[in-house]
């Protein structure tokens, strides 16, 4: 990779061990220049040490660390450059913004000419450029939580850093702010051509700022790639979990459908037509023995209705008894009983237009390619293990 | 019934705020006890004709300049040695720095007499290594050093512990934030670590500079009572007292007024402009 990165592109990349108490993390990244990549995974998964050990906060004990081409830490070779040489930002939930600084003074915190005219003009500059003027004069504590934050991703972006890293930068903030926020962060970041590692556990701001996602558990990669593939359809059973796939069933192969593109799967009291798989074992497996599969839906991609569906070309229709409704904001979650409880997604104005309630018998649709197979095919001896 | 009711009203807001009875109570007797003391001072002084003769006579000036002298040398010390040293306790937890912070505030618990007298053993002339410095032609006891010596036994934890707090309410990630902004670790400590550790600093070291005022038992035992040289103002009054009652008192209004004026100018320095978060 290295052969074909280095004719142009300066490298941000990098691998390390680190060991804190007895936690151990192995991480790797790779990041283009303009590029996001999100590092998603529950807390406790290893995501701040990565950023931390990058920063420099934090001493691994083995790995290489480039950032914009520029090795600031390689275990082997004994390179050290401390935290504050490594030219980067550096954005926690918490802001951290100087309580004891006003707000152009927290902005131009890492300006070497910050006194001068042309630190003026920058400090200026960012101000308007995050919506902050007039608010110069004001102490943090004065301001909302939303200019909190744009004034810490002023102040890391003040000094023209070689690498951004954003550690959970929404999660204090309400679901509205973050959403208006995130917007404008990624339109700020479209800007911006550096390299950006955001650390999110938020599965709709990993889709919504990642131009790539890294999925991470227990201090170990899982799985790299399109936020899109990982997160939406992710195809690793431990990765479906982490990422919250509200529906995951264990099937057997009964048929396979070539022309179509389909196989047949059953379980207990449930009967699902889903994508083929594509490393096709099956067809010639012995009679008697079934392949078994793990079977993912998204609650959102399904559609409840009252009657089946006659002439639809969705290929999956459930009958089910309602079990329970909850409130998920911004909608809700019903649960239907098919067999197996399947879970579906619906607004506030669907539930109170179908009427739905406990113990109603309701239609539960979707189309075969709603459904995705998680770690692939198991042949039939493997079948117990997960 | 009704009368029950209203006994058990009644009984019901003593017990809800027991700091407004009580606090309030308590409050009134020691205004009293301390003020009542303090304006009886006061009192007495300003009854005095020659109150203005014995402030500006000799023995009251040369006192009062000893005592400014070594409390500022002092507290000069107690600063700069104290500062690192409570910034390290701030940010450290090994076992062996939690034995050298609790040794740290023996002194507030140690009357001031036996560290005198512990200071003599150490430092004095046949002293643990008190004679090894006379080798040197060093002497420390009874000389103005050995002034600064005790006001530094007995006053450094004051500072020390209110600095060491003052630090550790600084979370570690302002100073990491700081470092990722390019800012290096000796500039992070004077632009963000020390501003805002700053007013509990101020507040130990007005205590600490009060202690030092007003310290008697170890400069006693360790320094003497020689005028010009060893004795600050509170020997002062003490050798004052013995003679005259007028001259102690109007040197006794003098501290009054000296450590006054420190708290309050202190007290202005501690005001903070910001809140936390």
């Amino acid at each position: 990779m290295m052969d074909q990165g280095s004719v142009q592109r300066p490298a941000t990349n990098g691998w390390v061990k680190c060991n804190v108490g007895a936690f151990r993390l192995e991480a790797d990244w790779e990041i283009e220049p303009g590029q996001v990549l999100v590092l998603f995974g529950p807390s406790g998964a290893g995501k701040s040490t990565t950023l931390r050990a990058i920063a420099g906060l934090l001493r691994p004990e083995s790995g290489h660390v480039e950032i914009g081409g520029r090795v600031v830490y390689d275990g082997g070779d004994g390179i050290w450059i401390p935290t504050h040489q490594r030219r980067l930002g550096y954005l926690t939930q918490q802001y951290r913004l100087f309580p004891h600084l006003k707000v152009a003074a927290n902005i131009g915190f890492g300006l070497r000419d910050r006194g001068s005219l042309a630190g003026e003009e920058r400090i200026g500059e960012l101000s308007s450029l995050f919506q902050l003027d007039g608010l110069g004069d004001r102490y943090p504590w004065e301001l909302s939580g939303g200019q909190q934050q744009r004034v810490a991703l002023a102040r890391a972006l003040a000094p023209n850093p070689e690498m951004l890293l954003l550690d959970e930068p929404f999660a204090s903030l309400d679901a509205e702010l973050r959403r208006t926020l995130r917007r404008e962060l990624r339109a700020m970041l479209a800007h911006t051509p550096i390299p950006v590692m955001l650390v999110t556990h938020d599965r709709e701001e990993a889709l919504a700022l990642g131009d790539r996602a890294q999925v991470i558990n227990e201090g170990r990669t899982l799985v790299t790639g399109d936020p899109l593939e990982v997160l939406g359809q992710p195809g690793q059973g431990r990765v479906a979990r982490l990422v919250g796939v509200e529906n995951l069933f264990d099937l057997a192969v009964q048929g396979r459908n070539p022309r179509d593109g389909t196989m047949t799967c059953v379980g207990p009291g449930l009967r699902l037509e889903v994508p083929l798989d594509s490393n096709i074992s099956g067809g010639e497996s012995p009679e008697g023995a079934e392949d078994r599969v793990t079977v993912g839906i998204r609650a959102s991609d399904i559609i409840l209705a009252q009657q089946e569906l006659s002439g639809s070309s969705a290929r999956n229709q459930l009958r089910g008894r309602v079990v329970s409704v909850e409130s998920r904001p911004p909608g809700y979650a019903v649960t239907l009983d098919c067999g197996q409880p399947l879970r579906c997604h619906i607004t506030g104005a669907a539930l109170e237009e179908m009427g739905i309630q406990g113990g109603q018998l309701l239609w539960a649709v979707f189309k075969a390619s709603s459904c995705f197979l998680v770690d692939g095919i198991r042949p039939p001896t493997t079948a117990n293990q997960q | 019934m009704g009368f029950q009711m209203a006994k058990l009203n009644s009984v019901n807001r003593f017990t809800a705020h027991p700091a407004g009875i009580l606090g309030g109570g308590g409050a009134l007797v020691f205004v009293l006890f301390i003020g009542l003391p303090v304006v009886a001072l006061l009192v007495r002084a300003a009854q005095q004709s020659d109150f203005l003769e014995a402030v500006t006579g000799d023995v009251a000036l040369t006192a009062l300049r000893l005592s400014l002298f070594t409390s500022i040398v002092s507290m000069g010390v107690v600063v700069l040695l104290g500062t690192p040293f409570a910034y390290l306790l701030a940010r450290n937890d090994s076992p062996w720095l939690r034995v050298v912070d609790s040794l740290v505030e023996l002194p507030l618990v140690l009357p001031p007499v036996v560290a005198g007298v512990a200071m003599l053993m150490a430092f004095g002339r046949n002293g643990l290594i008190g004679s090894g410095l006379e080798d040197f032609g060093i002497t420390i006891p009874f000389t103005t050093a050995a002034v600064v010596f005790a006001q530094i036994f007995v006053a450094s934890p004051f500072f020390i512990r209110a600095a060491k707090l003052g630090f550790q309410s600084v979370t570690k990630d302002y100073e990491d934030v700081a470092q990722t902004l390019g800012v290096s670790p000796w500039g992070t400590f004077f632009r963000v670590t020390l501003p805002l550790a700053g007013p509990a600093m101020f507040t130990g070291l007005g205590l600490a500079w009060a202690r030092a005022l007003s310290e008697f038992g170890a400069t006693m035992m360790f320094a003497g009572n020689l005028t010009g040289k060893t004795q600050t103002m509170p020997l002062a009054i003490m050798t004052a007292m013995e003679t005259s009652l007028d001259s102690a008192l109007a040197l006794s209004v003098m501290l009054l007024a000296g450590s006054v004026l420190l708290l309050a100018g202190l007290g202005l320095l501690t005001r903070r402009r910001w809140q936390g978060q």
